[in-house]
Order: C-alpha cells, then sequence, then structure tokens
C-alpha cells in the first residue's frame, strides 16, 4: 500500500495533496499543468522535500515531518518514475540499461525473459539513440521492473508519442502492474488518458485535490463546477423550472441526445451557432439566453428555423457556491426546464 | 570551400613551416648534445605534476559551478575568467609579490627548505596558474552537458550520489573533460609569462627555446620546438580523437 498525505510549499501555491494506492491498484492524477501533479510524484519518489506530512510505502515510512522526522534517501526508495523523456543512459546499450540496477544479473534470465514480454530482445546491444522513441519507452519501463521497485510512477511518459503506440504501451503498464503487484500512480492532463488507465482517479487543481473517485464517476458526478470545467463539460446552463430551479446544469458534449425528452434530463432549445464534424459524430455550438453549449451528435442536426432543441442527459447540477447541488438525479424526477422559446 | 581551405591553411603556416625548416642532421645535433633533453623531461614532469593537481582541485569547483551549487555563481565565474583574463606575464609579477620568499607563503615553505622562486615548485605553481582556467571552464561546461535527469534515474534505481557520479556523471562528462584536460596540457607546457619571471630555473622547454633563441640563434631553436610539439601534442590530439569516438558512439 502507497500512502501519502503531504503539504509541499511551491512558488505559486501550496499542494496539499493524500492518496492511497492498494498492491496492484492504479491511480491517476488528473489536472492541468502546473496543478502540482508531478510534484506529488517527485515528493514520493524522495526527489522533492515536502513542507508536512507523511508518506509510506508497505508500511515502511519514507517520509515523515513528524518528530521522529525520516526522510528516506531517493536512492534506497525503491520506487520507480518513469518521464515523458525515457531517461535511458546514452553511454550504456539497452542490455547494460536494463541491467543498471545492481540487483539485475545482465546475462540472466529474468532479463531476457523481460526483454522478450517487451518485445525488446531483439536490442539489447544496441545503443539508445539507435531506438525509436517507443522502443526507448519499453527499455525504460523493463529497467524499472528489473530494479525491482515496490511502486511505479508515472509522469505522462507516453505524452509526446502517437495515439496507437500510446493505447499498446499503457496497456503493457497495466499488464506489468498487474502482474508485479505494486502501487502504480499515473499523471495526466488528458483525461483519456487517465481513464483508460486507472481504477481510480484524482482531480487536482492548483495544488488542491477536488475529487478522488472512479474514472467514471468523477466523469459523471463532478464534485464541483470546477471539477466539470476540468473533466470537459463546456456548457453551464441556469435552471429556471423544476425541483432544480435555481441551480446550474453542467453540459457535457457527450452526454446529450437530440430532440426534447424532459425524463432524460435537461430540455435546451437554442439557435445553431456553428456545427462541424468531430470524429464520426458533429459537433455543434448552441446559443441559448445568456448562455452557450457545446454538444457532440451522432448525426448531423437538423435545425428547426435556425433552432434545435436537445436533451442533456441526467446533467450534474450546481448550487451558486460551485458545489454538486444532489449526489445525483433520477431520471423520473420532473426534467428541469431549460430557457426555452 | 576555398576560402575555408586556404584560412586552414594559413592558420597552419606555424606547423608548416617548422616542419619545412628542419633538417635530420640539425635536429640530431641539437637533441644529442649533453643535457639537451633535461628540458623535455622538466617539462613533461612538471605537466604531469600540474594535471593532476588541476584534476584533484579544479574537478570538484567545475563539477559545483556546472550544477549551480554554490551561492552567487556568477561571482565564482567571474573569479574564474578573472584568471583566464590575466595575462601570463602579470600572473608572473603577481606570484612573486604572493608566493615569493618574502611573503608569508614563502616564510611559511622555507621552513621545510622549500621556495617558490626558481625552482620545480615554482614552475608547477605557474603552469597551474596559466592552465587552471582552461580547466575549469572546459570541465564546467563538461559537467554542465550531463543531463541532471539521468543522475536523478540513476539514484531512482538504487545508486547513491558517489555511485551516480561513477556510473552516469563522469562517463558522460568524460569526453568534455578529456577535451579540457588537453588543452590545459598543451597551456601547461606551453606556459612561459609566468614562467619567466617567477621559475627561470629549471628550465622547460619553453624557456629552452628562448634562452636557446637568445644565445646561439634561430637555427638551433627550431629542434626544440619540434620536440615541444611533440610532446604537447600528442595527448590532445589523443584526447580529441577518443572524445569524437565516444560521441559518436552515442549518437549511435
Amino acid at each position: 500500500m502507497l500512502k501519502a498525505d503531504v503539504e509541499v510549499d511551491r512558488r505559486e501555491f501550496t499542494l496539499r495533496a493524500t492518496i492511497e494506492v492498494a498492491p496492484g491498484q492504479r491511480l491517476a492524477l488528473f489536472g492541468p499543468s502546473g496543478a502540482g501533479k508531478t510534484t506529488l510524484l517527485e515528493a514520493i519518489a524522495g526527489l522533492v522535500q515536502p513542507a508536512r506530512g507523511t508518506i509510506t510505502l508497505a508500511g515502511q515510512v519514507l517520509t515523515s515531518t513528524v518528530r521522529p522526522a525520516v526522510s528516506v534517501p531517493a536512492w534506497s526508495r525503491q520506487v520507480g518514475l518513469l518521464r515523458q523523456d525515457p531517461g535511458l543512459f546514452p553511454h550504456l546499450s539497452v542490455r547494460d540499461n536494463l541491467a543498471y540496477a545492481r540487483s539485475v544479473d545482465p546475462a540472466g534470465p529474468e532479463l531476457a525473459e523481460l526483454a522478450a514480454a517487451l518485445g525488446i530482445d531483439g536490442l539489447l546491444k544496441a545503443m539508445p539513440a539507435r531506438l525509436s522513441g517507443g522502443q526507448q519507452h519499453r527499455v525504460a519501463l523493463g529497467r524499472l521492473l528489473l530494479a525491482r521497485c515496490r511502486a511505479l510512477l508515472l509522469d505522462e511518459p507516453y505524452s509526446g508519442l502517437d495515439a496507437a503506440l500510446r493505447r499498446s504501451l499503457t496497456a503493457l503498464v497495466v499488464a506489468m502492474v498487474a502482474d508485479r503487484g505494486v502501487p502504480a500512480v499515473l499523471v495526466a492532463h488528458e483525461l483519456a488518458d487517465a481513464q483508460a488507465f486507472a481504477h481510480r482517479m484524482a482531480v487536482l487543481d492548483r495544488g488542491t485535490m477536488l475529487q478522488v473517485g472512479g474514472p467514471d464517476e468523477v466523469v459523471r458526478r463532478p464534485a464541483s463546477r470546477r471539477v466539470a470545467e476540468l473533466v470537459g463539460y463546456l456548457g453551464f446552463v441556469p435552471v429556471t423550472e423544476g425541483p432544480a430551479a435555481g441551480l446550474t446544469a453542467g453540459i457535457h458534449p457527450d452526454r446529450v441526445v437530440t430532440g426534447a425528452d424532459a425524463a432524460r434530463g435537461v430540455v435546451l432549445t437554442g439557435t445553431l451557432a456553428a456545427c462541424r464534424p468531430s470524429g464520426a459524430g458533429w459537433e455543434a455550438d448552441l446559443a441559448l439566453d445568456g448562455a452557450a453549449v457545446t454538444v457532440r451528435l451522432a448525426e448531423r442536426p437538423v435545425t428547426d428555423g435556425g433552432q434545435l432543441t436537445v436533451t442533456a442527459t441526467d446533467p450534474p447540477l450546481f448550487g451558486p457556491d460551485g458545489a454538486a447541488a444532489a449526489p445525483g438525479r433520477a431520471p423520473d424526477t420532473p426534467a428541469a426546464g431549460s430557457p426555452s422559446p | 570551400m576555398a576560402g575555408a581551405l586556404l584560412i586552414w591553411i594559413v592558420l597552419l603556416g606555424p606547423v608548416i613551416t617548422l616542419l619545412t625548416h628542419l633538417s635530420g642532421s640539425a635536429i640530431a645535433s641539437s637533441l644529442t648534445a649533453p643535457g639537451a633533453l633535461d628540458p623535455l623531461i622538466v617539462s613533461a614532469e612538471s605537466g604531469g605534476i600540474t594535471l593532476a593537481v588541476l584534476l584533484l582541485v579544479c574537478t570538484p569547483l567545475a563539477w559545483m559551478l556546472a550544477r549551480g551549487t554554490l551561492p552567487f555563481p556568477r561571482i565564482w565565474e567571474a573569479g574564474v575568467l578573472c584568471s583566464l583574463l590575466l595575462p601570463p606575464l602579470v600572473i608572473g609579477l603577481l606570484l612573486i609579490f604572493m608566493v615569493g620568499p618574502y611573503t608569508p607563503f614563502g616564510e611559511l615553505i622555507g621552513h621545510f627548505n622549500l621556495s617558490a622562486t626558481n625552482t620545480f615548485l615554482a614552475l608547477v605553481i605557474a603552469q597551474v596558474y596559466e592552465s587552471a582556467p582552461y580547466y575549469v571552464l572546459g570541465a564546467q561546461a563538461a559537467f554542465g552537458a550531463v543531463d541532471p535527469r539521468l543522475e536523478q534515474q540513476a539514484a531512482l534505481l538504487g545508486d547513491r550520489p558517489s555511485r551516480v557520479f561513477r556510473r552516469v556523471t563522469l562517463p558522460l562528462a568524460a569526453p568534455g573533460l578529456a577535451m579540457a584536460m588537453a588543452v590545459a596540457w598543451a597551456r601547461a607546457m606551453g606556459a612561459f609569462g609566468a614562467v619567466v619571471v617567477i621559475a627561470y630555473h629549471p628550465f622547460g622547454l619553453p624557456l629552452q627555446i628562448w634562452t636557446t633563441l637568445q644565445t646561439t640563434g634561430l637555427a638551433s631553436a627550431l629542434p626544440f620546438a619540434l620536440v615541444l610539439l611533440v610532446i604537447a601534442l600528442p595527448l590532445p590530439l589523443a584526447a580529441y580523437i577518443w572524445s569524437a569516438r565516444a560521441q559518436g558512439r552515442r549518437r549511435g
């Protein structure tokens, strides 16, 4: 079990975060750039000293600012960190990179088996500069696994790679984490990356953990308007009718169907301001009274004299303070009317 | 292309001239005279000691400069530059006032029957002062080119700092360090300005050339110039070739 409950002072803000990751579990830290995600990883790895707090891994205290203060140096933490730059040693061959940790036998069967599993067994004699980006990342992952790290930290390692490679490498990490039973923490600023990886997701913004939950839950039930903005809600519409009147509904572009279906959520009617292809469907900008939303639809929207009616299904509701107003709204409650013609 | 070739040849002019003006008999007669090879030995020994001193004393300084671990790094760098910009002759003059016989340092080492003027020690001191800034700046650049994230990665893989330095920092900086040492070696071999003031004796090769030129003329000074090149150049050339190969290997 990896536990961290720390405060790290940064120039712009103080990072306050609490996480718990069980062996074999995968947590994604999701948030915009500069939210403090990398700082949290570096604190766990021992590269950054927290101002306050404790970090424990498998029962061992790695960092504690409470007396007796503990700070296990990075080199004896056995915590693996993968960054966007694979960080292979350019003066060592692939084999010597894999066998960098002292416990690894460069000619042993474990290295050979892992290299085969990672698909780099034909490259053992090559120098890192000859490898492609994906191959370098495979070597970097293999090097960490051979070093028997007790926790795996991933700092957007694959964000510079193309989507297919990113998917296959993420799947590889997921398989390896499950196989080794180590806790893993991924930092991501792309929601899809975080969701593809994690059992649980923590949303971080300007040093504050806004919400921790399942990767679906965080998107479907954001705890606050700020979380909703971060996970892709592109419109916020005041509700004028029904029990939810006075609250604000968050409109996610993907959670919208064409037509009015008050039983399923909030009906929105507005002027179609723009429409463009998006993936296999269509993305439309809708101008409502005093609000604008963006929706993605399966079919190209057909307007009725410039007007388009859609239903935002089961939207999260937020109070005036921005906090989620209700944990969940049963679909059969009367739909709150929206600005309607 | 032609322009570059011309400039290159002009720059190499002195070397070409040296080779065209030497005759085998002149070399033989100059170098077989009794004691003719003493300056060579003096230069090689003092140069070797100078290099060892630089390596031991200036390498840590260069590393700290490169890593920015020192407070007010600009002031430290300015100090190194300062000694680079001082004319060697001025360094020699100032060294007399710093380590000469009537200075506290001079009196201190006098207790051990040592002197820092006109001795082998004085020669080493002068060579160190003439070559140190070249080594420090070169080594600083070499260490600065090592990505700190690689050192971090090595630490995360279980290496304590001394092992990180040995397994990652040093091998990665080695080509640049070799070049810095080569330049320092060439500087130390050719040191003249400070040496002529503070260490007129024992003769190293540059002073041998100078005195031969003064006493017996150009023709007999030339063979010593060749000797100086022969011992001063191989190390820099070898370092250059080795460092180019090491970098080539890393590029794959």
